[in-house]
């Protein structure tokens, strides 16, 4: 499924170098020169919430598990995992003989450590499915019940109940292991100076300028082969560009409108790379308030809206067109999802339905988005699109810290919200945004209640990965789409420069953008 | 008029949308943790006591914690000041030098070819974007001909300064070769500096000695003032040039929230701008003896 996805891709795909070439032998040695667009605002994996705080994390960090390049969780710092055969049991036994950039063994209780701290940080729902979890976070309780340090070197998971993407959760970066002693010496200086167990260890960071790591001799795996990894942080992508016409930097992303003239340039054209990631970028409703507590407006907007448009012009060619909420890369994705066609003549008729002939009494409706020149474009074609059905959108533009609060509290009532996965599984679409229990901040900003698919989403939740569980979840996207609660337009790619001389980077769907190609101990240098 | 400008600010921060624990949170916000954090940034307290703590902590050189790096705000922009008085330094060395000589040269023959390009390129300096020339600067003496680094701090090496100081500066060269020239044009006007002729003394000496020095008063007021223009353009010169200093610094917590860096930062710029200005008082001291005499 996800070869065809990356076949259908409009784009030339081009195979990143040594992905295609003959086995050569890695040689050791060399510095990465990677780019971030921004600082990221934390380096400890208990308060990170961006990617690009992640993607320092990653390397500095290992969890349990890691995701494979399919996306499938494999052990990293846990040797093996059991799972009971009622699916509500996890027990990780531990690698013996990890060691920390500090020299100190793993051991069994820095896992409960870390989880504990974790879940009072920033990201406590990766820790809520385990038992006593809900209480911890609050405050109302000690410790986690559920989480038990079994000896030494293993520990047992006690879930509420079976929870399917439970092993993703496990390799996501907010559940890395952390050495006690390191963050309680340092305090809020972790955030700066952090001590893991990777393949990198942290060197330096001045702040808006470069994170510096270098190779961790003692890891698990051995020592990676790159000798040091410099990420800078450079704000404006055409300096970034500039930097890497220059032959500073050995990897970055493809600035907004040249994804087509990149891959016709004489010499940028080998060294381009578009592959598709889990993300969609979607319209939503208010579904609570009027106008569109109607189904029949919601939908008349969806009939009237076409994102070829947006797909060819606005972005090259280089996203996928969407058809339902789930991209095409995620495991468990179905073709068979419809979305509601383009078909102006229906739009009149639902609008007519109800009770807004040719838009009547609709007033300029409201459209929010957040700060940013795409978005402004995407917003400019939507408009242009609705006045052909007698509707006016008012575009309303703010940035993210006050978009995101309109839109939590419910009184945007038609804005624009993308959406990345953090583990590739659908619950992380669709149970996250459209769950009835996620109203609100927890992801479900269309406010949207549907028993029914309340239901389906809860099935599929708690069962074993496979065609049943899927079968779910297409039901219950499908209701989604039909009930216009979110209108897809497209599907998110990663589009990166990266020269020659790289070797071993891994193009997983997962790395939304090229400063979080992980992981980066596989790379190496050729030259 | 400092706490006048806090007092500005918070308030501004305070009706504008957004909340710093929500923009801390990501896109999906635990309610639980959403409140903790809360809690954490004493967003819970009146608007009153928050400012009246925050004033109460300044007394003491305090700045408070940022929300976004959770780290006291004096080192928050302790590591980021010495790259903006560099760089805001060097933009004036940029623009005096530059500026006064090509205000010299367009007054010593007014009206002439020279004088006439001089002067255009003067007013291309003051009306073009910064953001353009940086990058178009980067373009051919980055990227085409290598002579210069593209972008970054590189540790504090000169040659990392070069462009980001031309970039910032031309602006400001633009309105001192303008003032320059004016101001000398005024100048030599005046009957000692026709005494100065008269008495045989070549022109270099008349222009450069005598009439000059009384020119440079007006220009170095436009350098005072010229530091608000200085403090407006580095966010942009800064991002171009990926330079690691406070425009960046307060832009990026604006758009975070996060209130104690924004205060922070923006007393810093109000700061220096006092400073800048009493430092030009200072220099007419020094220019003018009449001055120095009314001060005695």
């Amino acid at each position: 499924m996800r070869k065809a996805a990356v076949l259908t891709l409009a784009v030339v795909l081009v195979a990143l170098a040594g992905a295609t070439a003959p086995a050569q032998t890695p040689r050791a040695g060399g510095t990465l020169r990677a780019v971030f667009g921004s600082d990221p605002p934390t380096l400890d994996p208990a308060h990170a919430t961006d990617t690009t705080s992640s993607a320092v994390i990653r390397q500095v960090f290992d969890g349990l598990l890691e995701l494979d390049e399919t996306l499938t969780p494999v052990p990293a710092l846990a040797r093996s995992v059991a799972v009971s055969p009622d699916g509500r049991v996890y027990t990780f036994a531990l690698r013996p003989g990890v060691r920390f950039h500090t020299g100190r063994e793993l051991r069994a209780a820095d896992v409960k450590y870390s989880f504990e701290r974790a879940a009072r940080g920033k990201r406590p729902w990766v820790f809520e499915k385990i038992s006593g979890a809900r209480e911890f976070i609050k405050g109302a309780a000690g410790e986690i019940a559920g989480l038990r340090v079994v000896d030494g070197l293993r520990v047992e998971l006690r879930l509420d109940r079976p929870f399917a993407p439970f092993l993703h959760l496990m390799a996501y970066d907010a559940a890395a292991i952390v050495p006690r002693e390191e963050v309680e010496a340092r305090g809020p200086g972790f955030a700066s100076h952090p001590v893991g167990t990777g393949a990198f260890r942290f060197v330096s960071w001045r702040r808006d300028d470069q994170v510096v790591l270098e190779r961790f001799p003692g890891h698990f795996r051995g020592p990676a082969h790159l000798e040091r990894i410099v990420f800078r942080i450079i704000p404006a992508e055409i300096t970034r560009f500039n930097e890497y016409r220059a032959g500073q930097l050995d990897l970055t992303d493809i600035p907004t409108g040249q994804c087509r003239s990149v891959q016709s340039d004489a010499q940028l054209r080998g060294e381009a790379a578009v592959w598709p990631t889990l993300g969609t970028h979607g319209l939503r409703f208010n579904v609570e308030k009027p106008p569109f507590n109607d189904a029949r407006l919601r939908r008349a907007l969806a009939h009237a809206l076409d994102p070829t448009l947006i797909v060819e012009r606005l972005l090259e060619g280089c996203v996928h067109p969407a058809r339902g909420i789930l991209p095409p890369a995620l495991p468990g994705y179905s073709p068979a999802i419809r979305r509601l066609p383009l078909d102006r003549e229906r739009a009149r008729r639902l609008l007519a339905e109800a009770g807004h002939p040719g838009g009547r009494g609709l007033g300029p409706i409201p459209f929010n988005f957040n700060t940013n020149d795409l978005n402004q474009r995407i917003a400019e074609v939507l408009q242009a699109q609705l006045r052909e059905i007698g509707i006016a959108l008012e575009l309303r533009r703010l940035d993210w810290a006050a978009h995101i609060k309109v839109v939590d509290d419910g009184s945007a009532v038609f804005f624009r919200q993308g959406w990345i996965a953090d583990y590739p599984d659908p619950e992380n679409f669709l149970t996250v945004l459209f769950h009835s229990r996620n109203i609100g901040a927890a992801g479900n900003t269309s406010r949207y209640r549907n028993p029914a698919v309340d239901r389906l989403l809860d099935e599929g939740d708690a069962m074993a990965t496979g065609a049943a569980r899927f079968a779910r979840y297409h039901q219950a996207e499908q209701a989604i789409v039909d009930d216009a609660a979110w209108i897809s337009l497209y599907h998110y790619s990663s589009r990166a420069l990266v020269k020659r001389h790289v070797k071993g980077l891994e193009r997983s769907a997962l790395s939304s953008a090229p400063e979080f190609l992980a992981p980066l101990r596989k790379v190496w240098l050729d030259r | 008029m400092l706490f006048g400008i806090t007092l500005l600010v918070f308030l501004l921060n305070a009706v504008a949308l957004g909340d710093p624990a929500r923009a801390a949170m990501g896109q999906r916000a635990d309610p639980a943790a959403l409140e903790r954090l809360r809690r954490d940034y004493a967003l819970d307290r009146p608007l009153a006591v928050q400012y009246a703590t925050w004033i109460g902590r300044l007394a003491r050189g305090d700045l408070g914690t940022s929300f976004r790096e959770q780290r006291p705000v004096t080192e928050v922009i302790a590591e980021r000041l010495p790259a903006t008085v560099r760089l805001a330094l060097a933009a004036t060395l940029v623009a005096v030098v530059l500026g006064v000589a090509a205000g010299t040269l367009a007054a010593v023959r007014p009206g002439s070819v020279l004088d006439h390009a001089l002067m255009g390129a003067a007013v291309l300096g003051i009306s073009t974007p910064v953001f353009w020339l940086g990058m178009m600067l980067a373009l051919v003496f980055a990227v085409t001909l290598g002579w210069l680094p593209v972008s970054g701090y590189g540790g504090g090496s000169l040659a990392h300064l070069v462009l980001p100081a031309l970039t910032l500066g031309a602006l400001h060269t633009g309105t001192v070769a303008r003032m320059t020239r004016s101001s000398l044009l005024e100048v030599v006007r005046q009957d000692y500096v026709q005494t100065a002729r008269a008495k045989g003394l070549p022109e270099r000496v008349v222009l450069g000695k005598h009439a000059l020095r009384n020119a440079l008063i007006p220009v170095v007021t436009v350098i005072g003032i010229g530091l608000a223009d200085l403090l407006v353009g580095a966010p942009l010169t800064e991002t171009v040039f990926a330079w690691p200093g406070l425009g960046r610094l307060l832009v990026a917590a604006v758009g975070q929230r996060d209130l104690p860096v924004v205060m922070g930062a923006v007393l810093v710029f109000a700061l220096v701008y006092v400073v800048g200005n009493l430092l030009v008082d200072l220099a007419y001291l020094l220019i003018d003896p009449r001055t120095r005499r009314a001060a005695a």
